[in-house]
């Protein structure tokens, strides 16, 4: 079960698990993104190099305009995820 | 030990995690080992099913612990052998805006595991992962 949503506050919010059949849905949601965002992990359980591959697409666009996806309140076992990937340096992570 | 097999298609990663959960579950595997279980499992079944070369039969996940270690294995009958745990170059080096994430997952799974191994016998490819688990 995944859902990608953006809330009435403009905070995109991943809740359950982003894996590789995911990443279409999360793809449609993340293109529509203009201006600089925040992502909440809150309810986000499990992430796989799929799932990474999506949001790195994502800041390399807003990149390039000078603006920028930032990610906050990860779980212990998705942030390790990212620090093994080195993604922690691609993105601000709170 | 508990084994199944898998249609070598993306509509199956649903059913390889139930059957892994079930696994974990059985087994009380801790939170961090299920989980690179979990994404170990998916990166080279999600391979198998991109780049596998001439194979049209499923897939057979079996997994096992003994004492502290638990093993994953992913067999598949195929013509050629095709070594889906060769880890092409992580882009570590690249400048941000260029990078990609081909190579990415193979490196996380191998951090996140305690042993890989390909190998290829009389028609069948067998991907081996072990975890040991914490004491």
């Amino acid at each position: 079960m995944f859902s990608i949503t953006v809330n009435d506050e403009g905070i995109v919010v991943l809740t359950g698990r982003f894996d590789a059949s995911q990443t279409d849905s999360a793809r449609e949601v993340l293109s529509g993104l203009r201006d600089s965002a925040v992502v909440d992990f809150r309810d986000l359980d499990y992430i796989s190099s799929a799932g990474l591959g999506v949001l790195l697409a994502t800041q390399q666009r807003l990149k390039k305009e000078g603006k920028a996806i930032k990610l906050t309140h990860m779980n212990r076992m998705v942030r390790d995820v990212f620090k093994i990937a080195r993604f922690d340096l691609i993105f601000e992570i709170e | 030990m508990m084994r199944r097999e898998f249609a070598r298609e993306m509509a199956s990663l649903d059913a390889v995690f139930e059957f892994l959960h079930r696994f974990a579950a059985k087994e009380r595997l801790d939170p961090q080992a299920a989980y690179a279980l979990d994404l170990a499992v998916e990166e080279f079944f999600t391979n198998i099913v991109k780049y596998g070369k001439g194979s049209a039969g499923g897939v057979l996940v079996e997994a096992d612990r003994t004492g502290g270690t638990v093993t994953v294995r992913l067999e598949e009958e195929t013509p050629v052998p095709f070594d889906v745990t060769r880890q092409t170059a992580t882009q570590f080096d690249t400048p941000f805006v260029e990078r990609k994430p081909g190579g990415l997952g193979i490196h996380i799974a191998r951090e996140m595991l305690d042993g890989l191994t390909y190998d290829y016998v009389d028609g069948t490819s067998r991907i081996t992962l072990t975890k040991h688990l914490e004491p």
